[in-house]
C-alpha cells in the first residue's frame, strides 16, 4: 500500500467531491445582491404618459415596492395583476414600476389595456437598472421608510411572497 | 442626473477625461474585465445583449468623465458584487486562485527533480535478451546491412 | 403492439442487464483466469453494443416520424425544422445526448473487444469488466434519471424544436459526435489501465493497446475541441473562439492529461520507468471525462452549455466519487508492484524533456481545474459570489503554453540517453536560426506584443527542429506521425498568439450606402433583406466588401428571430482567407441603418488547419508499425524484438534513434 498515493488521492477526491456537492442545489445564474441593507441608489426618471419626472427621494417616509419589468417579459404579465391588487389594498406603501430596454409606446399600450394602480417610469439606457444591479426582469426591490433596500426578489413575485415582504418591512 | 447619481456613489473622477480612439481603446480594456450579468461568462465588451451594451455605454461615459478603472469597477461591484469582475482580486480567499498554480509549479518542479535523481541512481537494466542470443546477432547484422 | 417508447425502454433495460452481468463476469473471469468466462464476457460486450445501437435507432426513428408520444421527441422535435436538424436533435438536448453517449460507448466497447483481444487474453477480462461497469452506469442513467423514452399521453401535436442556437450552423452536426468519440473513447484506455493495475504488470501488447486507444481518442478530442472553438467563432458573434467557459474547460482537461500520458508512455516503453505515473495519467484522463460530463450536465456551472439541474447531476457525482475512490485505491495498492525496469541516464536528454512536458501539462490541467471550480469553493467557504474569467486564464496559461512550445523544440532536438556537452550544443544551437527568422518575420508584419514575439521565437525554433526530423525519418511511421502532430501544434500555438494579439476591431454605425474601412478592406452597407423560413425569420444585412477597389465578396450577417425566443440571435458572416478573416456581426439593424462589429483576425484559419494536421499525424502514427521486412521474414514472423543498447561502434546512431523511437 503506497501511502503517498493513498493520502494524496484521498485529499483530492474529498476536496473535489465536497466542492461539487456544494454546488448542487444552488442556481449558478442567481446573483446575490450586495445592495441589501444599503441605501437605495437615487434616481429621477421620466414618468410614462406624462412629461413629468418622478424622484425616488420623494417617497422617503413610506415603504417602497420598486418593480423592474418590461412589456416583452412573459413572467412580468403574470406578476402585474398581483402588484396592482396589492397596491390598491395598501395605499400606505408606495409602488413604482421601472421599465427598461423597452419603448414608451408599448408601455403605454400595456398599461392602458391592463390597468395601472401606481406610477411607472422609463429607464432609458438602463442606467438605473445597472445601479440597482438588475440582471433580468422581473426583479422587485422592497425599500423601508428610510430608503434602505431590505428585499431583492428575482423573478415574478406572488401574492403570498409580497404580503410576507410587506409585513417584514413594516416592522 | 446620471452624473448626480454617480457622484453620489463615488468620489470625484481621479484621472483625466478621455476622448476619441484613446477612449475607444480604454473602454474596450475596462469592459473586457467586467462580466455581463445576464450572459454565461462573457465580458460586457464581447456580449451582444442589451444589458451588456448599456453597461459598456456606462463605462464609456465614465471614462469620458475621467474616472479611473478602479473607480468604475468599484461602481459596478456596488451594484452587482465581486461577481462582476472577471479577474479575481488578489485579496482574502481570492488570492488562492493566484497562489495555488504557482505553488503547484514549485512542488511539481521539486518532484521532477526528485524523480530524475532517483531514476538516474537506479542500476543499469538487465538486457531482456542475453548477449549470446543467435537471433540478436542476426538482427545486428541485418540492421547494419539495412542502414549502411 | 409495443409502443416506441416502451420498446426503447426495454432495449435500455436490456443493455443495463447485459452490462451489469458482463461487468461482474469480466472481473470474475480475470481473477479466475477463465477462458470460458472471457468468451462470455466478450459476447456480453457485443450484446451491449448491439442493444445500444438498436435503442438509438429506435429514437432516431421516433424523431423522424415525429412521434411526440416519446418524451424526448416531444421535448426537441418539431414539424417545422429541416430534416437534418431533426436527425441531429438526437444529441441536441440532455437526455438524448446521454443516450448518444451510451451508443458511442457501446460501439467502442464492441470494437475494442473485437480488435484488441489478441495477445491480451489475460488482461481482457478485467478490461471488459471495467468497460461494462461504465456501460452499466450509463445504462442506469438512461433508464432512470435521464430517460428519453418516457411515454407522453396524450401525445402533443407538435414540439418546440431544438435550441435555435444549435440550428444556426452546420458545424453543430460534427462537434458533439466527435467530442463523444474523444471523450467516451477515454474509457477504453482506462479499462486497460485498470487491467494492468489489477494484474500488477503491463506487457508490450497491453501497452500498445492502451497507447493506440488513447491516441485514437486524443485525435477525436483534438478535432472536437477545435470544432467547438470554430463553431463559437462562427456562431456566437463576439469574434473569439475560446472563452474559458466551464464546459470548454471540461473538454480541455482530459486532452491535456492524455497528451501527457502519450509522452509518458514513450518513456515507459523505452526505459521501463514511470509505469505507475503513466497509468495515473491514463486513469486521470477518464476521470476528467466523468468530471467533465458532470460539469456540463449538472447545472452547477454557469455556462453557455448549461442544462437545468435535475437528478442527473447527483447521479453522475456519485459515479465520479465511486470511480475516484476505486482508482485511488487501486493505484495505492498496486503501484508498487509495477517494477521499474530501467533508469534515466541523464536529465538533459529527451527523457528529461518528457518529464518537463508532463510537469507543464499537469500544471496546466491543475490551473484550469482550479480556476473553473474556484467560484464554487469561495461560495462554499464565505458565501460570496465571484468570477474567474478569461483574463485570469489567459494570464496563467500563456506562459505555460510558451514553455511547452519551447519544449516542443528542445525535446526532439535532444537525443535519448546520456549525451556529451558537444552533442547537446550541436543539437540545440542550429534551430536558433529558425527561431530568430520567424521572430523577425513577425516583427516585420507588425507583431509588438512581448508574449507574441517570444512565441514566434519558440515557434520558429520548434518548426525547424520538427521539419529537420521529418526530413530525416524514413521508416518509422509512428515517428512521422508524431512529428506531424508536433508540426500542427507549433503552427496552432503561433496562430493562436497572432490571431489574439494582432486583431483589429471596430464598432460602426453605417447608413445605407455608407462605407468604412477596416484593415485592408472597405465595407459598404448596401441594404437589408428579410428571409422567412418555417422556423425562423431572418433579417440580413448585405455588406459589400472590397479590397484595393476590387470586389472581394458580399457578407451577409443575420439576425434570426426564432418563434420561441424574445431576443433575436445574431449570426455573423466571415470571409476567410489564408492570411486572415474579415468577420462582421450585427449589433443593431434597421431598414437603412446597421450597427456593425467589424473584426480582422490574422491567421485564424491556420488554427483549424493546424489541428487537422495534428489529427492527420495521429492517424499516421496509428498505422501498425512494420518491422524491417527482412528481419521479420528471417525470424519466422515473430514480433519485433527490443534490441538493447549496443555500443555505438556496432550500430550507427541514426539507426539507434529510429528503432523504437516512439
Amino acid at each position: 500500500m503506497n501511502r503517498f498515493v493513498l493520502s494524496t488521492g484521498a485529499v483530492i477526491t474529498a476536496a473535489l467531491v465536497a466542492v461539487l456537492m456544494s454546488g448542487l442545489g444552488r442556481d449558478p445564474k442567481h446573483i446575490d445582491s450586495p445592495l441589501l441593507g444599503n441605501a437605495a441608489p437615487h434616481f429621477v426618471l421620466k414618468s410614462i404618459g406624462s412629461a413629468e419626472s418622478i424622484d425616488i427621494a420623494k417617497f422617503r417616509g413610506k415603504p417602497v415596492v420598486l418593480n423592474f419589468w418590461a412589456t416583452w417579459c412573459a413572467p412580468c404579465w403574470e406578476e402585474h395583476p398581483v402588484l396592482n391588487e396589492t397596491a390598491r389594498a395598501h395605499p400606505e406603501v408606495q409602488f413604482l414600476g421601472v421599465v427598461f430596454q423597452d419603448e414608451e409606446a408599448k408601455i403605454q399600450d400595456f398599461l392602458r389595456r391592463r390597468g395601472s394602480a401606481y406610477p411607472t417610469v422609463i429607464d432609458e439606457g438602463g442606467r438605473t437598472a445597472i445601479a440597482y444591479g438588475v440582471g433580468g426582469v422581473p426583479e422587485t426591490f422592497i425599500l423601508d421608510a428610510n430608503g434602505t433596500i431590505v428585499v431583492k426578489h428575482d423573478g415574478p413575485v406572488s401574492q403570498q411572497q409580497l404580503q410576507a415582504y410587506l409585513a417584514e418591512v413594516r416592522k | 442626473m446620471i452624473l448626480a447619481l454617480i457622484l453620489l456613489l463615488l468620489d470625484a473622477p481621479q484621472s483625466t477625461p478621455l476622448q476619441g480612439p484613446a477612449l475607444d481603446q480604454r473602454t474596450q480594456e475596462v469592459a473586457s474585465g467586467l462580466r455581463c450579468p445576464v450572459c454565461q461568462g462573457l465580458s460586457i465588451a464581447d456580449s451582444p445583449s442589451e444589458m451588456a451594451v448599456n453597461m459598456k455605454a456606462e463605462v464609456r461615459s465614465m471614462l469620458a468623465k475621467g474616472y479611473t478603472r478602479e473607480q468604475i469597477e468599484t461602481y459596478f461591484i456596488r451594484s452587482y458584487g465581486e461577481f462582476v469582475l472577471l479577474e479575481p482580486k488578489f485579496e482574502g480567499v481570492n488570492a488562492l486562485v493566484w497562489i495555488l498554480p504557482v505553488a503547484a509549479l514549485l512542488l511539481g518542479a521539486f518532484a521532477v527533480w526528485r524523480v530524475l535523481r532517483k531514476l538516474s541512481a537506479a542500476p543499469q537494466p538487465k538486457p531482456r535478451v542475453s548477449a549470446d542470443d543467435p537471433d540478436l546477432a542476426r538482427v545486428r547484422e541485418l540492421v547494419k546491412g539495412a542502414t549502411s | 403492439m409495443i409502443t416506441t417508447a416502451a420498446l426503447g425502454r426495454l432495449l435500455i433495460l436490456g443493455a443495463l442487464l447485459v452490462s451489469t452481468a458482463g461487468a461482474f463476469l469480466g472481473f470474475a473471469s480475470g481473477a479466475k483466469r477463465s477462458e470460458e468466462g472471457l468468451r462470455w464476457s466478450r459476447r456480453l460486450a457485443y450484446a451491449f453494443g448491439a442493444l445500444m445501437l438498436l435503442a438509438t435507432l429506435v429514437m432516431e426513428h421516433a424523431l423522424l416520424r415525429h412521434d411526440f408520444s416519446v418524451s424526448y421527441v416531444a421535448h426537441v422535435g418539431s414539424r417545422d425544422v429541416p430534416v437534418w436538424v431533426t436527425i441531429v436533435s438526437l444529441w441536441s438536448s440532455l437526455e438524448g445526448s446521454i443516450l448518444f453517449w451510451g451508443l458511442v460507448l457501446g460501439l467502442y466497447i464492441a470494437a475494442a473487444t473485437r480488435f484488441t483481444s489478441r495477445g491480451n487474453e489475460e488482461a481482457m477480462p478485467y478490461a471488459i469488466g471495467t468497460w461494462l461497469a461504465c456501460g452499466s452506469f450509463f445504462s442506469f442513467l438512461i433508464a432512470g434519471p435521464a430517460n428519453p423514452f418516457l411515454t407522453i399521453s396524450p401525445a402533443p401535436l407538435d414540439g418546440p424544436g431544438p435550441n435555435p442556437l444549435l440550428q444556426n450552423h452546420v458545424l453543430m452536426v460534427a462537434h458533439p459526435p466527435l467530442l463523444y468519440l474523444g471523450y467516451v473513447g477515454m474509457t477504453i484506455p482506462f479499462g486497460f489501465g485498470v487491467a494492468a493495475l489489477l494484474r500488477g504488470k503491463i506487457g508490450p501488447t497491453l501497452v500498445r493497446a492502451m497507447r493506440n486507444s488513447l491516441l485514437l481518442s486524443w485525435i477525436f478530442l483534438s478535432i472536437a475541441i477545435m470544432l467547438g472553438g470554430w463553431w463559437a467563432y462562427e456562431v456566437l458573434g463576439w469574434g473569439g473562439y475560446w472563452a474559458w467557459d466551464p464546459v470548454e474547460n471540461a473538454s480541455l482537461l482530459p486532452w491535456l492529461t492524455a497528451t501527457a500520458a502519450l509522452h509518458s508512455a514513450m518513456v515507459m516503453q523505452r526505459r521501463g520507468v514511470l509505469k505507475g505515473w503513466t497509468l495515473t495519467l491514463v486513469l486521470s484522463s477518464f476521470l476528467l471525462t466523468v468530471l467533465g460530463t458532470f460539469m456540463t450536465r449538472s447545472g452547477v456551472f454557469n455556462s453557455v452549455h448549461s442544462f437545468t439541474q435535475s437528478a442527473i447531476g447527483p447521479t453522475i457525482l456519485v459515479f465520479l466519487a465511486a470511480v475516484l475512490i476505486g482508482s485511488v485505491t487501486l493505484l495505492a495498492l498496486r503501484i508498487d508492484t509495477l517494477e521499474s525496469e530501467g533508469r534515466i541516464d541523464a536529465p538533459v536528454s529527451r527523457e528529461g524533456t518528457f518529464l518537463l512536458n508532463n510537469l507543464l501539462l499537469v500544471l496546466f490541467t491543475f490551473t484550469v481545474l482550479v480556476g473553473t471550480v474556484f467560484p464554487l469553493v469561495v461560495e462554499a467557504v464565505n458565501g460570496k459570489q465571484m468570477s474567474v474569467g478569461r483574463p485570469y486564464f489567459d494570464s496563467m496559461v500563456v506562459p505555460m503554453g510558451v514553455a511547452l512550445l519551447f519544449l516542443l523544440g528542445i525535446g526532439p532536438a535532444l537525443p535519448w540517453g546520456r549525451t556529451s556537452h558537444n552533442e547537446i550544443r550541436r543539437a540545440l544551437l542550429p534551430p536558433l536560426i529558425g527561431g530568430i527568422a520567424l521572430l523577425i518575420l513577425g516583427v516585420i508584419f507588425g507583431a509588438r506584443n512581448p508574449w507574441t514575439i517570444v512565441t514566434l521565437f519558440a515557434g520558429g525554433y520548434a518548426l525547424q527542429v520538427t521539419l529537420v526530423q521529418l526530413a530525416k525519418l524514413r521508416h518509422s511511421r509512428r515517428s512521422v506521425g508524431a512529428y506531424v502532430i508536433h508540426l500542427g501544434v507549433a503552427i496552432a500555438v503561433v496562430a493562436i498568439a497572432i490571431s489574439s494579439t494582432m486583431r483589429t476591431q471596430r464598432e460602426v454605425v453605417l447608413q445605407q450606402g455608407q462605407s468604412t474601412t477596416i484593415g485592408v478592406y472597405t465595407v459598404t452597407f448596401t441594404g437589408t433583406e428579410e428571409r422567412s423560413e418555417p422556423h425562423r425569420t431572418s433579417s440580413i444585412a448585405r455588406i459589400a466588401v472590397t479590397k484595393d477597389g476590387r470586389t472581394v465578396t458580399t457578407l451577409e450577417p443575420r439576425m434570426n428571430q426564432y418563434e420561441m425566443m424574445r431576443e433575436p440571435i445574431g449570426t455573423p458572416d466571415v470571409h476567410s482567407t489564408i492570411g486572415g478573416d474579415l468577420y462582421i456581426s450585427i449589433a443593431s439593424l434597421e431598414a437603412n441603418r446597421a450597427g456593425l462589429l467589424l473584426i480582422v483576425t490574422p491567421l485564424v484559419s491556420w488554427i483549424w488547419i493546424a489541428v487537422l494536421l495534428m489529427a492527420a499525424g495521429g492517424f499516421i502514427a496509428l498505422v501498425p508499425r512494420t518491422v524491417i521486412p527482412s528481419v521479420a521474414r528471417d525470424l519466422g514472423g515473430r514480433r519485433a524484438m527490443h534490441v538493447p543498447r549496443t555500443p555505438p561502434a556496432q550500430v550507427p546512431r541514426a539507426a539507434r534513434d529510429d528503432m523504437g523511437v516512439a
